[in-house]
């Protein structure tokens, strides 16, 4: 087994006494590609500056290629890319001069790539910073962030105001860059829609914790709606393990649990005499639910 | 080819998973047929490519999907006879499940959806 790109422990961040995140063990294995979800406000940009060492954590550890966040070696900031939920182009500068500047940072920039890049995305290299729209500066943090073919791909919101055709070229890219098994990819969005495509991993943030960290295929087929239908006793007392939110109404009721396995289905008919259907739910949806 | 659906709720190897297992069952992919690479595959319907090889490792361990080096994979040329009926019955399953559950709400008794079924069963025929 290869290396984990990033791994943490206990990991902890308050500013004064707000407490943001709190003990979160996790790691990143290459190949990997995981979206955090949470709500506003949730931590996710505190999370991503704390693996790329931006600022210290208040509790645990967390390294990227096995050293310390903090004090990782020029080579190994070599190896990853990051795009900022805020911009940090400079205004001044063409387009071309913003690219040669960052290009000039990395011995291995690979800048046929981004020329094509830029032509496919309608990224004009004359053009002045100062003049581009939000989508547009938004492409371009992103190609700055991926001429020098990082291995480790830190995004946050990097697509909130890409429309739906450059956000599509985007997750392409992003495809590709995943294509190898051996880049990690760990971003952050609203476009719940986005993060099903491609994570094969979630980490939803909640309450300063990781509510939930684990493939997305298996939160797909743990998290599910339960529709139940049976005497209006049976049902009021019926205790269900894993229980996020029931609505009873009659003797039909809906449950949301958490980890549902087929035997559960089973057990339910066997033991209380009622009929379950089981309903699957999207991204959207169970992130909903466990927010309830 | 493939109808893939990432916001649904049925993860999106399990949606590979059945319309393989579905079109190899029904003859719409024969035997020796050609599969669409990962890469193709991951990048038409932009997902992971990783769901995708998950989807095909598990098709080839089930013996549907032959790995070939250097060339695409393609459906086995002989798909075993002995689980064949059996593994037939089980794609259907939750289908019949759902009809039973549905005519049961409905107050069908069994005899009237065997009934049903055999009508219908009897219409496709013709």
């Amino acid at each position: 087994m290869s290396d984990p790109a990033v791994q943490a422990s206990h990991l902890g961040k308050a500013f004064g006494t707000r407490q943001v995140l709190d003990d979160l063990s996790f790691e990143v294995a290459p190949g990997d590609v995981i979206g955090v979800l949470g709500k506003n406000g949730a931590g996710k940009t505190t999370l991503l500056e704390l693996m790329l060492g931006f600022t210290p954590p208040t509790a645990g550890t967390v390294s990227v290629f096995g050293q310390a966040s903090q004090q990782l070696s020029a080579g190994n900031k070599a190896r990853v890319g990051f795009v900022p939920q805020q911009d940090e182009l400079i205004d001044q500068l063409s387009v071309a001069d913003q690219l040669k500047v960052i290009a000039s940072f990395y011995p291995h920039w690979d800048g046929e790539f981004i020329d094509r890049l830029c032509g496919e995305w309608g990224v004009n290299p004359a053009a002045r910073i100062k003049s581009l729209s939000v989508g547009e500066r938004q492409k371009l943090s992103i190609l700055l962030a991926f001429g020098h073919r990082p291995e480790l791909l830190v995004l946050d919101e990097p697509v909130a105001s890409l429309d739906p055709m450059a956000r599509r070229q985007f997750l392409e890219q992003l495809v590709e860059a995943s294509m190898d098994g051996n880049s990690s990819v760990i971003f952050s969005s609203h476009i719940v829609s986005d993060i099903e495509r491609l994570a094969n991993r979630i980490w939803i943030l909640k309450d300063a914790r990781l509510a939930w960290q684990g493939d997305l295929d298996s939160l797909k087929e743990c998290v599910v709606r339960l529709h139940i239908r049976g005497g209006a006793e049976t049902l009021e007392a019926m205790a269900i393990s894993g229980e996020l939110s029931r609505r009873r109404d009659g003797d039909f009721m809906t449950v949301v649990v958490r980890d549902f396995t087929p035997a559960m289905q089973a057990d339910l008919r066997g033991r209380h005499g009622v009929d379950v259907e089981v309903e699957s739910l999207g991204l959207e949806e169970i992130f909903l639910e466990l927010h309830r | 080819m493939f109808i893939l659906n990432p916001q649904s709720g049925i993860p999106i190897y399990r949606q590979l998973l059945e319309q393989v297992r579905r079109m190899v069952a029904s003859g719409q992919l024969a035997p020796g047929a050609e599969l669409p690479s990962v890469r193709e595959l991951a990048l038409k319907h932009a997902v992971n490519p990783m769901t995708v090889s998950k989807a095909y490792s598990l098709l080839e361990a089930e013996g549907l999907l032959e790995r070939n080096r250097g060339r695409p994979m393609t459906v086995a040329s002989r798909v075993r006879n002995t689980s064949q009926l059996s593994r037939r019955i089980e794609q259907i399953q939750p289908l019949v499940e759902q009809t039973v559950l549905a005519a049961k709400q409905l107050e069908l008794s069994e005899t009237e959806l065997v009934k049903t079924v055999r009508k219908n069963w009897e219409d496709e025929d013709e």
